[in-house]
């Protein structure tokens, strides 16, 4: 259902949309370019609890970016995140796959683009991979900083924590407090986001590095960072894609930074990528 | 105390993970990063995880002690340490 549309450029539109999830209400924006039905679709997956706040603005001038070039954009909160029904402790990985089929599907069903693809951050890319092994006639995925091993990425999840603590307190701020600890429940505190121990385990499980992918389409994987290399992990995960490659992008992290970040490095190699991929105007 | 090579390459990974507009080389081995050049917990995080990445080697929780990694040859003293424990 939409509720409200406001003009965000000459050729595009914005529109807050509801989605249903099996019984959760779920929230997003399409953004639509003048041009119906769009030229293609991307349905933009966001990164887990704190990363997501993060990284919203630059999913925002992505969208905007690829909706002026004729390419509608879904994107949405996972149940418990966001604008979304819900609480974050009472979901968890399967309820947010759930959720990801139900946005794809809306945006299939409202948008009719001639192509659909899946941009995912961090453990969105994640699950946007896993989709795409059950859409395999999807036009692109791209994956940015994509996460390929889930219980590495929980022990840095838990390390940068520690870490920003341990300097939080030598930089000034209030004092040292307790490290992340494991409580009785197995629930752990990941920056004020509570992670059960249910959810901890379904995250060790996401593993996009063991086998080849049946996914035959363009993919991109996006290594963000300050270096001119691409990580080995983010190496090996294209190779085992049909049509994967990855590209080193000079960018701060998106999705562990607070305050303005400029995106444009990402967002011009994105769309430089999905412009013949998806065969995009290039006006 | 660590060899200079390896003390260039953390300055080299500094630079690019802090983006600093600065040859690596004019970075002083006992510099102190957060003071000088403005490393925070977010940057320094992007280095720790490139020292693991380009030298194989783990860092434990007991290692993210703020003077560890204060400056650069602390840092390059620690990997040395980690190369040596396999």
């Amino acid at each position: 259902m939409a509720r409200e549309t406001e003009t965000a450029s000459p050729a595009a539109t914005e529109t807050s949309v509801e989605i249903h999830s099996g019984g959760r209400l779920l929230r997003g924006v399409l953004h639509q370019p003048a041009q119906a039905p769009p030229a293609a679709g991307l349905v933009f997956v966001h990164p887990f609890a704190e990363e997501k706040k993060c990284s919203h603005r630059v999913f925002v001038e992505m969208a905007r970016a690829a909706a002026a070039r004729g390419c509608a954009v879904l994107r949405f909160d996972f149940s418990g995140c966001g604008d979304s029904a819900g609480a974050f402790e009472d979901v968890d990985l399967n309820a947010w796959r759930a959720d990801l089929r139900a946005a794809f599907g809306y945006a299939r069903e409202h948008l009719q683009p001639k192509r659909m693809g899946l941009l995912g951050l961090r453990l969105g890319a994640a699950l946007a991979a896993e989709l795409a092994e059950e859409e395999l006639e999807l036009a692109c995925l791209v994956l940015w900083e994509p996460v390929g091993d889930g219980e590495r990425y929980l022990e840095l999840t838990m390390r940068r924590s520690t870490l920003r603590k341990r300097l939080t307190a030598h930089e000034g701020g209030s004092e040292l407090e307790e490290e992340a600890e494991v409580d009785e429940a197995g629930e752990v505190d990941f920056d004020g986001y509570l992670v059960s121990a249910a959810l901890q385990d379904q995250i060790a499980e996401v593993g996009l590095l063991e086998e080849a992918k049946a996914y035959p389409g363009p993919t991109l994987v996006l290594n963000l960072s300050g270096r001119a290399k691409v990580a080995s992990a983010h190496e090996q995960l294209a190779s085992l894609y049909v049509s994967g490659e990855a590209q080193a992008v000079r960018q701060e992290p998106i999705w562990s930074t607070v305050g303005l970040i400029d995106s444009a490095p990402t967002v011009q190699a994105t769309m430089d990528w999905l412009t013949p991929v998806l065969r995009l105007p290039t006006y | 105390m660590s060899d200079a090579a390896l003390r260039e390459r953390v300055k080299e990974l500094v630079v690019e993970c802090l983006f600093l507009d600065v040859e690596p080389s004019s970075i002083n081995d006992a510099d102190n990063l957060m003071a000088v050049h403005g490393v925070d917990s977010v940057n320094l995080f992007e280095i720790v995880v490139a020292l693991e990445e380009d030298y194989g080697i783990s860092f434990e929780d007991e290692d993210f002690d703020v003077e560890t990694f204060s400056t650069v040859a602390s840092i390059a003293d620690l990997v040395e340490r980690k190369r040596a424990e396999g």
